[in-house]
């Protein structure tokens, strides 16, 4: 036995003498310990006896941590209370406080057992924890504890008794078990404030049994066998445990959703329910229907195709080529003199053919032949209209425009005469351009077909005012389309000496030969200036020069044509005089000439039209129709050079449109303009599926259906059908034999595909222009 | 051959390039469809080659024309970087790229100044970034449990008076008041602050309003929000609910016939009103909704027709600080019989203490609190030479009013709000207890908000497209097809998501420093690694 007391009159013995003391106790065998202390700490371990034997401690007036980090086979009695921290870390000891014990008892112990026989302080419990290797710890008070018991505890068994506690309103303070997470706390007595993922339960035999087993040894050991009953009665006992990590992972969660207390208890319908319908739906990213972002259309033929805008006279050729790749040749060829009486005078001889310049395949190899297939068409005959309207329609000028106007109107079953000075129907393609260019044989086969659909030719009649009134007076309507027959010049000195070029070109024409001097000057090097060339090198000419104030703006081939034959052309030049030597420019140069032929254009002769204030004219020269009808006075109609000098196919693309009118005006139909339509965006056109084509490769004209891109016009190739990625697009023919393509808005997402492999820009994507409401100004409800 | 110009528009030349492969691609349309920017289109693309697979040169002609999806070269329809097409394509087939070589701002002048939403891309850079939580209470102070200790989160928004000036008195043994004393609502130190109706979809404002009810009904976190300039949805002023929210007023008055009208209507009192003077985004310039989203109902609640609406850079009526406090607060206080609390919102400015001096002096204690916003604030809109070249910061401005505020013993008494960039790098919690530590009673955020919607704009450029009414997400859009994307109920579970974790944030920085309550003016946790913040501030610099 080994007896310490620590006080010696007032000194006290420190805690590091004391503890060194009992130290060399152990060490030499002593096992049974009276230590009376005076506050001293850390008494009772860690501890052990060399041979294994029991080391005993009793121990009064400890101070904190008595039987801290104790190890097994040591036991400590505490006479009385004792200080914060008993047993912390107790690693086995069996430690027994008979009166009360401070705060933090417990605290940290994961072995041996500790007995409390009075109340415990806070956090007593805390952070007891359970090495699965030994037993688990157990901590015994028989009252209650301060607030924050077992908080964090991770193992063991606490037991509360809850004796002598009546007076609190928890045994185990306020905020118990907060972070637990393992062990068990059995509580007799109430309990208030514990977390959310602690579980409070009735007893079940386990626990029943721990509690039996250990009573007996608890209450021997504190002195206080004799409330065994009282505390035996396990109905009154209950036990804390933290949730599982199974558990807590399964809780639900039992706060209210957004979506519940939106609908439950937020405004109903919503704050914005007065200004705003929204059933709070949520949509996919991708939607179809009413809210996809774009919608595709089917734009066929909305567009012109570049060949048909550049066209003055407005040959869809797009759809010549499209009838041809259906295999409907004829229909193709036929379809041309629906717009023109002369696909061979025109578009396959004379005609600069703009549709070639503008034709998208030139952007990939070369232009179409569009000239060569519309040759294709001269020799096409044509039925007569069957049915005739009665309206007689008299065209006064018997040139292209005037005849184009007569061939559409003709075919709508008008009757329609055609007047003209000339004792030869044809106006400037008869008269003007050289033979060479154009064969005798094809215009007059051409002009006999325009004869052929009823059109009747009165030549060699120059209209003057007495017979304009008459033809006005005996027809629904009248067209004046007589051209430009008076050669243009300006105020030069020697303008005496000049030749006319057009009389010139028109006396060759008819066969006058007419003499022309050795050396010639042409002022004007566009193209009737070339033709004067030529027709004066075909009169006897032996050197022509042909002059202009700015670059030539003759055809390549025109110009070369003249060249080849010697000519040359000189500008800029601005002629000052022309005298009987030549022709001099401002700036002082000097050309030879023995004759001086001037073709810079030609104004309409226009006597024959009434004194009329309303008949409106550009510089006393050029008539001003109405835009809107190509009239000049009611049912008096203008078309071709009468209003602006210009091309063969643009007087033909002006005789259409002054037919579509007249035909409007005679019928009595309700006003609508010409349709124009817009150019194809290049944009929208996919050139990537055709491969370039070399120059020698190409067939002939009518075989350039696989090279036509077919712009604006559906070519019916089924890319788009194949590369929905919603199989939305279906294909609909038509029973006759047209078709179109429809895509099912329940299925499109609007995502463009099918405009976007279109080769012919027909799909296009466009936002989706269908409103959604959604919003408005109020609403009550 | 292509007919290319070299000053026509190239992809390089914007800011955002669509990487595209081709091979992963199976053309579905998702990417095209879902782009509310067109900024990519399908286009048929030749491949024409001549390759020999013979044993010596033998020339075979291959034409492959496929679709795919190209990216326009566009400066009107172009890609902002928003990823919609990267989200939706199931084969990782596509996604924008950020191109270093853009030539976009330069270029997009064509219709005058660009305009955009969004916070300044060019001073991005954040002061309180360089600021950490540095005085980390231990063996001096024992630190609090923040997951277990009961802190007192709670910011006065009010005008609260010294103990001094208390008009109590004693009487038969008991306290009596002699008059009225101004309001102090206690709220959450976190306002979710100003973006309008207009700015915001019907359903982007009604997430950020719902997430604000609960966050008060179902989590006890008395967060407030601010209506922003474009009036208060009637429902919402007819309802209990309205005590959450504090009415804004700004220069363009927008919405107030309305909330005039439904003042005899209220059930409740709102939790203030905030007159508006200006913006840390745009500081002297006006509100500015784009005609694009002027709907029908944004027409209705504001009184005007469809047209672009700009506010004007001031509030016409005033002329001067002891003006506005007059003017302004006065009518406004007086509006809701004295019993709502009035502040005062600007832009920081090199002027800000001067105006808080003004504010702290006015012998009428009538204004409720001062609110700073810096130059990382959000908009809707703004032409972008406001938002990247002007503005203030927002740290040093709170701390100079806090200083000027405890120099004449004075502090605490106008709280001191501060906004602008909270957030912004990802922690508004850290962010706003830096502003507490430095003298802020709160801090109020907006962009974080509709971030947290989904918007994916951000300080590099990415998207900000709030102006152009073609919010991918729904959020900065009317036009129905785009709101009607956004999920109403997922954007406020990700709003109540990030402010409970706030909470815990804010409690796991109190703890530290071993604080119960807002730890206003304590910066003596804060330290700098920036020595010239440091000695701004007045705060500890360390390394």
């Amino acid at each position: 036995m080994f007896k310490i007391e620590t006080m010696n009159g007032h000194e006290r013995m420190s805690t590091q003498d004391l503890l060194l003391a009992i130290e060399d106790a152990v060490r030499s065998g002593e096992t049974e310990f009276e230590i009376a202390a005076s506050g001293q700490h850390d008494i009772g371990g860690p501890l052990w006896n060399p041979d294994g034997k029991k080391l005993v401690f009793h121990v009064t007036n400890a101070g904190q941590r008595v039987g801290s980090m104790c190890l097994p086979n040591t036991e400590i009695i505490v006479d009385g209370a004792t200080s914060a921290d008993v047993g912390w870390l107790n690693a086995g000891g069996i430690i027994t406080v008979k009166g009360d014990a401070g705060d933090t008892a417990g605290h940290c112990s994961a072995g041996g057992k500790i007995f409390i026989g009075g109340r415990a302080g806070t956090r007593s419990g805390s952070l007891m924890k359970h090495d699965p290797l030994y037993e688990e710890p157990e901590l015994w008070i028989l009252k209650n504890t301060g607030s924050f018991s077992f908080e964090f505890m991770g193992g063991g068994r606490a037991v509360v008794c809850g004796y002598d506690s009546a007076e609190f309103s928890s045994v185990l303070g306020e905020r118990a078990c907060v972070g637990m997470v393992g062990g068990i706390v059995y509580v007799r007595g109430p309990v208030a404030g514990y977390p959310k993922d602690i579980k409070c339960l009735a007893l079940d035999q386990d626990d029943i049994d721990f509690l039996a087993g250990g009573m007996d040894e608890f209450l021997s050991r504190i002195d206080r066998i004799e409330l065994k009953q009282e505390l035996s009665d396990w109905t009154q006992w209950k036990k804390l445990r933290p949730l599982t990590f199974e558990e807590k992972n399964a809780q639900p969660n039992h706060t209210m959703s957004i979506k519940d207390f939106r609908q439950q208890e937020w405004v109903k319908g919503g704050i914005f329910s007065d200004v705003a319908m929204d059933d709070f739906a949520v949509h996919n990213t991708i939607s179809t229907g009413l809210y996809r972002l774009r919608v595709p259309s089917w734009d066929n033929g909305k567009y012109a195709a570049p060949c048909e805008f550049s066209c003055p006279t407005g040959i869809p050729t797009q759809l010549r080529y499209d009838l041809i790749r259906k295999g409907k040749l004829e229909e193709a060829l036929d379809l041309e003199l629906q717009y023109t009486p002369f696909p061979g005078s025109v578009c396959g001889s004379v005609c600069p053919n703009p549709c070639m310049d503008g034709c998208t395949r030139g952007s990939i190899d070369e232009a179409i032949q569009i000239g060569q297939l519309g040759f294709l068409s001269a020799l096409r005959e044509v039925e007569p209209p069957t049915e005739s309207t009665g309206k007689k329609i008299g065209i006064i000028g018997g040139g292209v425009a005037g005849l184009s106007a007569a061939w559409q109107l003709a075919r709508k079953g008008h009757t329609v005469t055609v007047y003209d000075d000339a004792d030869r129907i044809g106006g400037k393609l008869e008269q003007v351009i050289p033979r060479g260019r154009l064969p005798h044989e094809l215009l007059e086969s051409e002009l006999k077909r325009i004869e052929s659909v009823g059109v009747k030719f009165v030549t060699s009649y120059k209209v003057d005012k007495p017979r304009f009134r008459d033809i006005r007076r005996d027809n629904d309507a009248v067209i004046v389309a007589t051209g430009g027959h008076e050669s243009r010049f300006f105020n030069w000195e020697g303008k005496e000496l000049l030749t006319m070029g057009l009389d010139f070109l028109k006396k060759v024409n008819r066969g006058e030969n007419p003499k022309v001097g050795k050396r010639v000057v042409v002022i004007g090097c566009g193209n009737s200036g070339m033709d004067t060339c030529r027709a004066a090198f075909d009169m006897g000419a032996v050197s022509v020069v042909a002059v202009d104030v700015q670059k030539p703006a003759a055809f390549a081939d025109e110009i070369e044509y003249v060249e080849s034959r010697g000519g040359q052309l000189v500008w800029p030049f601005f002629t000052e005089k022309i005298t009987p030597e030549g022709i001099y420019s401002n700036d002082g140069r000097f050309i030879a000439a023995d004759e001086v032929i001037v073709s810079i254009g030609e104004a309409p002769i226009l006597d024959y039209l009434p004194d009329d204030a309303d008949i409106k004219k550009f510089r006393d020269s050029w008539l001003i129709p109405n835009a809107k009808d190509r009239s000049i006075l009611k049912g008096v109609f203008v078309a071709g050079d009468v209003v602006k000098p210009g091309r063969l196919t643009d007087a033909i693309g002006d005789g259409r449109k002054a037919a579509f009118y007249v035909d409007q005006y005679v019928m009595g139909r309700e006003y609508e303009p010409f349709q124009e339509k817009e150019k194809i965006p290049a944009e929208r056109l996919s050139k990537a599926y055709f491969t370039k084509c070399h120059h020698c490769e190409l067939g002939s004209p009518q075989d350039d259906h696989v090279r036509c891109v077919s712009c604006g016009t559906c070519r019916d190739c089924k890319m788009c059908l194949e590369s929905c990625p919603e199989k939305a697009i279906t294909r609909i023919e038509n029973e006759d034999g047209s078709w179109s393509y429809v895509s099912d808005p329940n299925r499109c997402i609007g995502c463009g595909i099918c405009a976007g492999v279109c080769p012919c820009g027909v799909w296009s994507i466009n936002d989706n222009p269908e409103p959604i409401k959604m919003y408005r100004t109020y609403n009550k409800n | 051959m292509e007919a290319v110009k070299t000053q026509d528009i190239s992809v390089n030349d914007l800011s955002w390039k669509i990487e595209y492969h081709a091979d992963r691609c199976t053309m579905c349309g998702s990417c095209v469809a879902a782009c509310s920017f067109k900024a990519i289109k399908v286009e048929t693309q030749a491949q024409s080659i001549v390759v020999s697979t013979d044993s010596q040169p033998n020339p075979e002609h291959r034409h492959i024309a496929r679709p795919i999806i190209k990216q326009k070269a566009s400066l009107t329809e172009y890609c902002r970087g928003c990823g919609m097409c990267e989200k939706v394509c199931p084969n990782n087939a596509i996604r924008p790229v950020r191109n270093p070589n853009s030539r976009q701002v330069l270029l997009s002048k064509d219709n005058g100044p660009i305009k955009r939403g969004g916070r300044t891309n060019l001073n991005a850079q954040r002061t309180l970034d360089s600021i950490v939580v540095g005085r980390i209470s231990q063996m001096t102070d024992p630190s609090l449990d923040a997951a277990r200790h009961t802190f007192d989160i709670r910011a006065p928004f009010g005008r609260v008076l010294s103990p001094k000036e208390l008009p109590l008195h004693l009487e038969n043994g008991k306290m009596k008041m002699d008059h009225k004393v101004p309001p102090v609502n206690w709220i959450y130190p976190l306002i979710f602050s100003d973006m309008s109706i207009g700015a915001l979809s019907t359903r982007a404002w009604e997430a950020v309003a719902l997430a604000c009810a609960y966050l008060n009904e179902k989590c006890g976190l008395p967060v407030r929000m601010s209506s922003g300039e474009g009036g208060m949805p009637v429902k919402l002023m007819e309802s209990d609910y309205l005590k959450y929210f504090i009415l804004q007023i700004a220069s363009g008055h927008f919405g107030w016939n309305r909330i005039v009208k439904a003042i005899p209507h209220m059930v409740t009192d709102p939790a203030g009103v905030l007159i508006k003077i200006g913006q840390g985004a745009k500081p002297g310039d006006g509100g500015l909704l784009p005609a694009a989203k002027v709907a029908e109902h944004v027409q209705a609640i504001r009184g005007v027709p469809k047209a672009t609406l700009s506010s004007p850079p001031n509030h016409q009526g005033l002329y001067s600080i002891e003006e506005s406090v007059q003017k302004m607060h006065l009518s406004l206080n007086a509006a809701f019989g004295f019993r709502v609390p009035v502040a005062i919102k600007c832009a920081a400015s090199s002027t800000s203490v001067s105006v808080y001096n003004n504010l702290l002096r006015d012998p009428y204690k009538i204004c409720g609190g001062f609110f700073l916003d810096g130059i990382q604030g959000g908009t809707g809109a703004a032409n972008e030479v406001s938002l990247d070249h002007t503005g203030h910061p927002v740290v040093s401005k709170i701390r100079d009013c806090y200083q000027a505020a405890v120099k004449q013993g004075l502090q605490g008494q106008i709280p001191l709000y501060g906004g602008g960039g909270i957030g912004m790098t990802g922690n508004a919690a850290a962010d706003a207890f830096k502003m507490i530590c430095l003298g802020a009673n709160g801090v109020f955020v907006g962009k974080v908000l509709i971030q947290l919607l989904g918007c994916v704009g951000n300080e590099m450029g990415r998207c900000n497209s709030c102006n152009t009414g073609k919010c991918p997400m729904g959020i900065c859009t009317q036009d129905p097809r785009l709101v009607k994307r956004l999920d109403i109920d997922r954007g406020a579970q990700k709003i109540v998501d990030y402010v409970l974790a706030f909470d815990a944030e804010l409690k796991k920085l109190m703890a530290p420093i071993g604080n119960s309550s807002l730890p206003v003016g304590r910066s003596d946790a804060l330290v700098s690694t920036d020595k010239a913040i440091a000695d701004k501030l007045g705060i500890q610099y360390v390394c």
